[in-house]
């Protein structure tokens, strides 16, 4: 599987408070998607702006914190397409690719700033490229249980039940 | 068989094989699944799309905690939601509006050692202060569950932390897992279980124990487990034996397993911590990787003081706030804010004089919940404002306005910013209340019944 998109750089310890603050938690998608990111310092305009065909590039322990998955839902809601980050929080991924959105981890990301540049994953060789200059990274490779959660979009879908959300 | 961790333990001993070949995921039948109104309401509707109904449902350890009473038309519409699939599953309704559901489930005798326990709710990890493996997960996951009792893991290796010395009467269960992020960092345990060894001369208190486990997660890992020992067993004996453990009767397969990690079991870390060396500890607003003792943090006014939470808000987080508070008040224009985590905390602190005190210093005690911790009401803060909590997260907004800054310390730091209105080294009003031996003699027995959970 090749996924491209135009990254959106964050850095390191982002958590779920910040990512979608817990005034929009909600059953209400609309009301959902409009919290995205409005705690997180600099990305408020981002957050709410068209985020569909992007990838996140981000540090250490992208997502700690709450368990919420409106947290989660939030980036399938805006569309974005893989989340990559040097490490990330482990509930927040298995929220992410529960719902059927590949979110992996590459440990020798460097500390980037300038977002907007191509990026491509390339999942069956696990790699990752950034940018016009042709810098390439090795991706932690998923566990199978989770290569074929992402295959059925998710977890419902993986064991067998209705996968519509 | 290879020598184990408690983690492994706890969790090897469920299963066999992993859930395809090649994965280090394995499918773990559980015992208890926690859940609260905020997070069950947000699984209904898929729930339901799977046409089935719960596996277990006595099984569920479900509250009702967090827009519990409500504050806004939305929230008690998602509350009167919960309340109805709670019925509908013919899940056990004795926990509804009983206080925060972490608390719930350590003062319940539904909830025992060698559990695996999985929650709906990141500080599920709470419980592993009980010898539990307990781990929060969103509600995919725990729609899976609800659906085939069955949780999908993999076992995490463990960092064993050994504490040693005795606890001085300044020092709290928030200091030591404060030290302990302070030491690894914040996502230091990623992926890791925390496994904590209590060597220390009288046993850590148990609300103390509480409040460690319940951070483990803040240093990212899965689980944060005590091992069993004669702290745990005493408690148990008087919460099992009281009247307030639990509104039901516990039938078969809620039985206590007493597990101990091997000798020989492999560790990714070890870490030693001497409590009598780990000062007072804050942490600065933001996030948890800048902590540091309160004598080297400038005394910057606070606007309010949260005394509550699953990490602060049991009878030793309010004994101690209500014995420096003795005879003295809140500073004008400061809002202590305390809120009890359970209505069993709450009726403790009514019958043994804490209330009493603490109205009297002029704090606004709430009704048991969530409350201002997660921002939900009671206590949120402004653009601008400060506050000193004794909660788990200090991340920015968590709390109310995204201008307005967290700490996170003890309840006893919390109690002098109280009194003084700004950040401040409590140790001096200790020697000043003359509480020299706080551990062992929590609240004075003459105004009531003696501290402790129960
Ligand atoms: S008290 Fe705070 S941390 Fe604990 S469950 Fe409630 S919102 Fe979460």
């Amino acid at each position: 599987m090749i996924i491209t998109g135009n990254a959106l750089v964050m850095g390191d310890n982002v958590n779920t408070d910040v990512l979608h603050p817990s005034q929009f938690f909600s059953l209400d998608d609309n009301k959902v998607r409009s919290g995205f990111m409005q705690a997180a310092s600099g990305y408020e305009q981002v957050g709410t702006g068209d985020l569909s065909g992007r990838i996140i590039l981000a540090g250490d322990n992208f997502g700690c914190g709450s368990s919420r998955e409106t947290g989660a839902r939030v980036f399938v809601l805006a569309g974005v397409r893989a989340i990559v980050a040097r490490s990330l929080a482990r509930i927040f991924s298995s929220n992410v690719r529960n719902l059927g959105l590949l979110a992996v981890e590459c440990p020798t990301l460097p500390s980037l700033t300038e977002s907007g540049f191509e990026v491509e994953i390339d999942l069956e060789n696990s790699t990752l490229d950034i940018g016009t200059e042709g810098q390439r990274f090795a991706l932690k490779r998923l566990d199978p249980f989770w290569e074929a959660v992402i295959r059925e979009g998710g977890l419902m879908g993986f064991l067998g039940f209705n996968n519509s959300q | 068989m290879k020598e184990q961790t408690l983690t492994e333990k706890l969790l090897l001993r469920k299963v066999s094989e992993p859930i395809l070949s090649g994965s280090e995921y394995f499918r773990i039948p559980i015992d208890l699944v926690l859940g609260h109104d905020a997070t069950i309401a947000l699984l209904i509707d898929r729930f339901k799309k799977a046409g089935q109904h719960i596996w277990d449902p006595a099984r569920c350890f479900f509250a009702a905690d967090h827009f519990a009473p409500p504050s806004t038309p939305e929230r008690a519409d998602i509350l009167n939601r919960y309340l109805s699939f709670v019925k509908e599953e013919s899940v056990p309704e004795d926990l509804l509006y009983r206080g925060i559901s972490h608390q719930l489930l350590v003062e319940d005798r539904r909830c025992q050692p060698g559990m695996v326990i999985c929650g709906a709710d990141s500080h599920t990890v709470m419980a592993g202060a009980l010898g539990c493996f307990a781990a929060g997960m969103g509600s995919t996951d725990i729609m899976a569950i609800l659906l085939t009792g069955k949780v999908i893991l993999s076992i995490p290796k463990s960092i064993r932390v050994r504490l040693t010395g005795k606890m001085p009467s300044c020092l709290f269960g928030k200091d030591i897992a404060l030290e302990i992020i302070r030491r690894i960092g914040e996502g230091g345990a990623l992926d890791h279980a925390l496994e904590y060894h209590d060597h220390t001369e009288m046993g850590i208190s148990i609300d103390s124990r509480f409040t460690i486990s319940n951070m483990s997660v803040e240093a990212g890992a899965t689980n944060g487990v005590f091992v069993p020992d004669e702290t745990l067993k005493h408690y148990l004996e008087r919460r099992d034996a009281s009247a307030q453990g639990g509104g039901l009767s516990v039938g078969a397969g809620f039985e206590a397993i007493w597990l101990q990690p091997d000798a020989g079991a492999d560790y990714a870390q070890h870490l030693n911590i001497n409590v009598e060396e780990v000062p007072p500890l804050v942490a600065l607003p933001g996030n948890l990787s800048r902590i540091v003792p309160i004598s080297e943090v400038e005394p910057r006014p606070v606007q309010q003081v949260f005394v509550g939470s699953c990490a602060g808000g049991r009878v030793e987080d309010l004994a101690i706030t209500a014995r420096l508070l003795r005879n003295r008040r809140v500073a004008p224009g400061v809002r202590l804010v305390v809120t009890p985590a359970s209505q069993t905390v709450y009726y403790q602190c009514l019958r043994n004089g804490i209330f009493e005190v603490l109205a009297e210093a002029g704090a606004l005690i709430t009704n048991s919940s969530c409350g201002a911790c997660g921002g939900i009401d009671k206590g949120l803060i402004g653009a601008g404002e400060v506050c000193l909590s004794t909660s788990n997260r200090n991340f920015r907004g968590r709390m109310g306005s995204p201008d307005g800054l967290i700490y996170l310390a003890s309840p006893l730091v919390a109690a002098a910013a109280a009194i003084f209105g700004r950040l401040v080294d409590p140790r001096p009003l200790l020697e000043e209340a003359g509480i020299h031996n706080f551990h062992s003699d929590p609240w004075p027995s003459r105004l009531g019944v003696a501290g402790g959970s129960l």
